[in-house]
This record gives structure tokens, C-alpha cells and sequence, in this order.
């Protein structure tokens, strides 16, 4: 009898505790979604910012979010290639090294974002006299998404069947033959994932972006590095939302907020398919 | 007796503190087909990959002796094994097959090693899947997923990639292990086959395949806890051994 109502109240709180996360999604999504719905437009997609926000749209908001997600994508698949080689194939047999690197991820998945921020006003501003410059926001982003995308490749890595990497080495094929051909296409899925999920999180980043890269307005595309910042949505409506009690302004920080949201959930769902074919293969063996 | 195409020589194994083999000496002769048949834990499995010094690739495993392939050392002598596994290839207990096309599976070992120039894949393929008796089956899928084969026809298509980059050598792990009555027949005639242009070392567990197949047999047994070659030479002689207890146990047991 006792036993029968632990398993029925442990089911409660399972479904209090799932009701709860999905109830608070929901009222995120539907806040934001019906205060922000009116603002949109093609006009509020085209055009740039005017009156301080009030009106015009977010053209060169989305570009700078973009431009900062593709140049943390391009420093952050590189380096997590290398470093989750580095754990699964070239430290395979080296357990204390390994150790150190996969510490070494959790503590930089630890780091508070507005440190990336401080850590890159004083190198990359500073002491590098970049100013504020799209490639400081997008090689911080990057190194903010590090440990999600390495530690996504990593486990494709770890996970790959040992067998496949004999059956290649049996065949005469060389380390980094194996790498090449069994190694890295067997694992792309891995790397595909961590960054989607990666920059899905990076998207919304503020602190990391607003000291080093991003500014409220006057900026459109970047012609070089240094002095060269971009607009962003979150710094947009970080700005805005602290700043305006315009009503005409509110309007357009729950139409930017949207946008943002809409960013994030195609990074997510662009994700899903790459994570979904990763299921199959796992039960396929 | 022909030359030996492998010789060891002293060959002990260990991991850990465990011994796995105990100073194994073994000719292999050029042609052929070579048994290797003992109990579990006799060290077969580890004997074959000390063969192509694939035993170096499982952490912890320490190999002492030497195993000469056509005379040369393999052990403690500069020789690359990347290329002595390209000479002595490997098929192993389940068929490992990689996710791509027929094709591409067939010709993963030779597009790598460079063994051949490009225009000549497609006759490649073709000769090494005739040799493995799948080319009739596969002739018309050679673009399909080799996964969708049965897994008598992967173990043959797993054959024929490693057929396709001429290997001196084949060593073969219990091919016939995860296989049906049927299947196992054409790799058995297979074995035969391929015994009469190549050197084949063929793990097995059961005397009568080893009857039907090898024209050697090397019995293993355990012995102080640790696998040893009890009784070499060839196959109907070895099954005969009576005097060896192991060996008289191992053959009213299986047969």
C-alpha cells in the first residue's frame, strides 16, 4: 500500500515539476509573442532604427546578432574539432591530461558572461586597441559556446563504436586517416548540435557583447575590425527596455524580444533533426 | 613444408598482471589455410591480432617476443604497422560495416592506402567482390546502403574490402560466429577458396569447421593460467591428440 502511494506521489511531482517548466515556456512565449506580434512587419525587418527606437525597424539589429552568431560559429567549430580530438583520440591513452581539459570546460561553462565582457574590454578593446569591433563579440560569443559545442563533439566521439575505428586501423588506414574518414563524418552530428544549441544561447548574450562589440545605434556593416561595431538585438532591448517609457518604444522592445525569440527557436529546431538522426543510429547500434 | 609467411617466436602477452599468452612459438606457412581452435580465454583472439600488431591499439596490452612477417620483425624494429596491416588484413567476428554505399565500403582500404589509381577503382571493387562471391548479389546495389545487406552478405562484403587491397595475410576472428547454416557454408567455401591463393588464419571454435576448412590447426589451451600452443600441425592429426587432455576434453565436448 505505502508502497503504491510513493510511486503515485513521486508521478504527481513529476508531472507538477514538467507541468511547471513547460507553464512558465508557454507564458515567456505568449508574453512575449502577443505584446510583440503587432510590431512586426516588413517594414520593422527592412528598415533601420529611427527616433531612438520608436520607429523604424531592426534590419541592422538582426544583421549584427547574425554577424556576431557566424563569427562565434566559425571560432568556436574549429577549436572544439581540435580540442575534442585532442580528449578522444590524441589523449586517449593520457587519463590525467584529459582530465584537465575536461575541467578546464567546466570552469569556462562556469564563467559568468559579463567576465567574457570584462575579459574582452580590457584584451581585445584595451590592450589589442580593437575598440569596440564585431570581432571581439563574436570571438567572446565563441568562447562562451566552447564547452557546449566540445563537449557535444566529445560525447559523439566517445560514443563512436570502437569497433569501426578497428575495423579502419585493420585495414592499414593511419591515425589521422581514421580521424578523417571514420573519425570526424561520424561525429559532424555531434558538432552540428553543440553549435546550434551553442548559439541559440549566444543570441541573447548581453554582457559579453555591450562593452566590446555592440552599440545602440549609428552602426551598419562593419568595414573592417577595429572601431567597427554592430548593432544587436538583446544590447537593443537591454537599452530600450531600461530606458524608454515611450509607449511607441515598448511596442517595438516586444517586437525585437519576438525576433530574438524567433532566433533562438530556429538555432534550436535546426538542431532537432541533426539530434534526432543521432537518436536512430544510437538504437540501430 | 613451405617457408612461414609468420613465425612467432617466445610470444608472451599480458595485461596487467595477468598473463593472457605464455611464450607462444607458431610457424604460419605461405598458403594455405592455418586453425587457431582452443577453448575461450585461450588467448586466440589475441594471438591473431598480435598478428598484425593490431593487440597495440587495446590500452594495457603488453606484447614481449617477436612475430616475424616474411622474415621481418614486427616488434621493437621501426616497421610502420599501418603497413603491415595493409599487408595482413583482418575480418572480424561480427561484419563491420561502415554507414555508406556497397561501393564506398569496398573500396574504403584502397581509396586510403593509394594502392591503386582512381580510374581503376571500379575493377577493383569488382575483382574483390567476385572473390568474396557477392558480386552477383550486390552488382546491382552497389549505391545502396550497405546496411541494408543480410549480415552473411556484410561479413563477405567485409571480405572483400579487405581483399581489395591485396593482403598477403588474412586473419579471420570466428567469421562464421554471428552466421546461419547457409551463410556460413559460403564462407566456409570461401576460406577454402581463398586458402589456395593466400595464407588465411582462421580462429574457430569448433572442430568440425576446422576439419572441413584448415588445413593446419594450432590447438591453444590454458595451462598455469595462461593460454599456450599445446599441439601444432596438421588438422586431423591435432584433433587427433588423445594424449593431450585438453585437447581430447575440447573435442568430446564439441563434437
Amino acid at each position: 500500500m505505502r508502497r503504491k502511494a510513493v510511486h503515485h506521489l513521486f508521478r504527481l511531482a513529476t508531472g507538477v515539476c514538467a507541468a511547471a517548466a513547460c507553464g512558465v515556456f508557454f507564458l515567456i512565449v505568449w508574453a512575449i509573442a502577443s505584446r510583440g506580434w503587432a510590431a512586426l512587419s516588413w517594414r520593422f525587418f527592412t528598415e533601420q532604427i529611427r527616433l531612438v527606437g520608436a520607429d523604424g525597424g531592426i534590419f541592422y539589429n538582426l544583421l549584427g546578432t547574425l554577424i556576431l552568431l557566424a563569427t562565434a560559429l566559425a571560432a568556436s567549430a574549429p577549436t572544439a574539432t581540435a580540442l575534442a580530438l585532442l580528449h578522444g583520440v590524441y589523449l586517449r591513452h593520457h587519463p590525467r591530461p584529459r582530465r584537465l581539459l575536461t575541467l578546464a570546460l567546466t570552469v569556462l561553462n562556469g564563467v559568468p558572461s559579463i567576465l567574457f565582457g570584462i575579459f574582452g574590454l580590457i584584451v581585445f578593446v584595451q590592450w589589442l586597441g580593437w575598440g569596440k569591433s564585431w570581432l571581439t563579440g563574436g570571438l567572446l560569443l565563441g568562447f562562451m559556446i566552447l564547452p557546449t559545442v566540445t563537449v557535444s563533439l566529445m560525447e559523439r566521439i566517445a560514443g563512436l563504436p570502437a569497433r569501426y575505428l578497428e575495423a579502419a586501423a585493420g585495414l592499414g588506414l593511419t591515425q589521422s586517416q581514421i580521424v578523417r574518414s571514420v573519425i570526424l563524418p561520424q561525429s559532424v552530428g555531434g558538432l552540428v548540435t553543440g553549435s546550434l544549441l551553442g548559439l541559440a544561447r549566444a543570441a541573447g548574450e548581453t554582457a559579453p557583447i555591450m562593452f566590446t562589440a555592440t552599440i545602440f545605434a549609428g552602426a551598419t556593416v562593419p568595414n573592417g575590425i577595429k572601431e567597427n561595431p554592430v548593432l544587436s538585438l538583446p544590447y537593443h532591448i537591454f537599452v530600450l527596455a531600461q530606458d524608454s517609457f515611450d509607449p511607441a518604444v515598448g511596442a517595438k522592445v516586444w517586437g525585437t524580444a519576438l525576433v530574438l525569440l524567433g532566433v533562438v527557436f530556429a538555432l534550436s529546431l535546426l538542431a532537432l533533426p541533426v539530434r534526432l538522426k543521432a537518436h536512430e543510429e544510437a538504437r540501430e547500434g | 613444408m613451405p617457408a612461414p609467411v609468420l613465425r612467432t617466436a617466445e610470444l608472451t602477452v599480458t595485461a596487467g598482471n595477468r598473463r593472457l599468452l605464455e611464450s607462444v612459438t607458431l610457424e604460419i606457412p605461405t598458403g594455405g589455410v592455418q586453425g587457431l581452435i582452443g577453448p575461450s580465454g585461450a588467448g586466440k583472439t589475441t594471438l591473431l591480432k598480435c598478428l598484425n600488431r593490431l593487440a597495440e591499439l587495446t590500452p594495457g596490452l603488453r606484447v614481449e617476443g617477436q612475430v616475424f612477417f616474411q622474415g621481418r620483425p614486427l616488434y621493437r624494429s621501426g616497421l610502420n604497422a599501418d603497413d603491415l596491416r595493409a599487408d595482413v588484413g583482418i575480418l572480424f567476428q561480427q561484419p563491420v560495416v561502415f554507414p555508406q554505399t556497397v561501393l564506398a565500403n569496398v573500396l574504403f582500404g584502397v581509396r586510403h592506402l593509394g594502392r591503386a589509381p582512381r580510374r581503376d577503382w571500379p575493377a577493383v571493387a569488382e575483382a574483390a567482390l567476385r572473390e568474396a562471391a557477392l558480386w552477383d548479389e550486390v552488382k546491382d546495389r552497389l549505391h545502396h546502403p550497405a546496411r541494408r545487406l543480410s549480415v552473411g552478405q556484410q561479413q563477405r562484403l567485409c571480405l572483400a574490402r579487405a581483399l581489395a587491397t591485396q593482403p598477403v595475410v588474412i586473419l579471420m576472428d570466428e567469421p562464421t560466429s554471428a552466421l546461419d547454416p547457409k551463410s556460413t557454408e559460403t564462407i566456409e567455401a570461401l576460406i577454402r577458396h581463398l586458402g589456395r591463393r593466400r595464407t588465411v588464419v582462421l580462429v574457430t571454435h569448433q572442430p568440425a569447421q576446422a576439419r572441413r576448412v584448415c588445413d593446419r590447426l594450432a590447438f591453444l589451451g590454458v595451462r598455469e593460467g595462461a593460454g599456450r600452443v599445446l599441439r601444432d600441425g596438421p588438422t586431423a592429426e591435432v584433433l587427433a591428440a588423445t594424449d593431450i587432455p585438453e585437447v581430447r576434453d575440447y573435442g568430446s565436448s564439441r563434437l
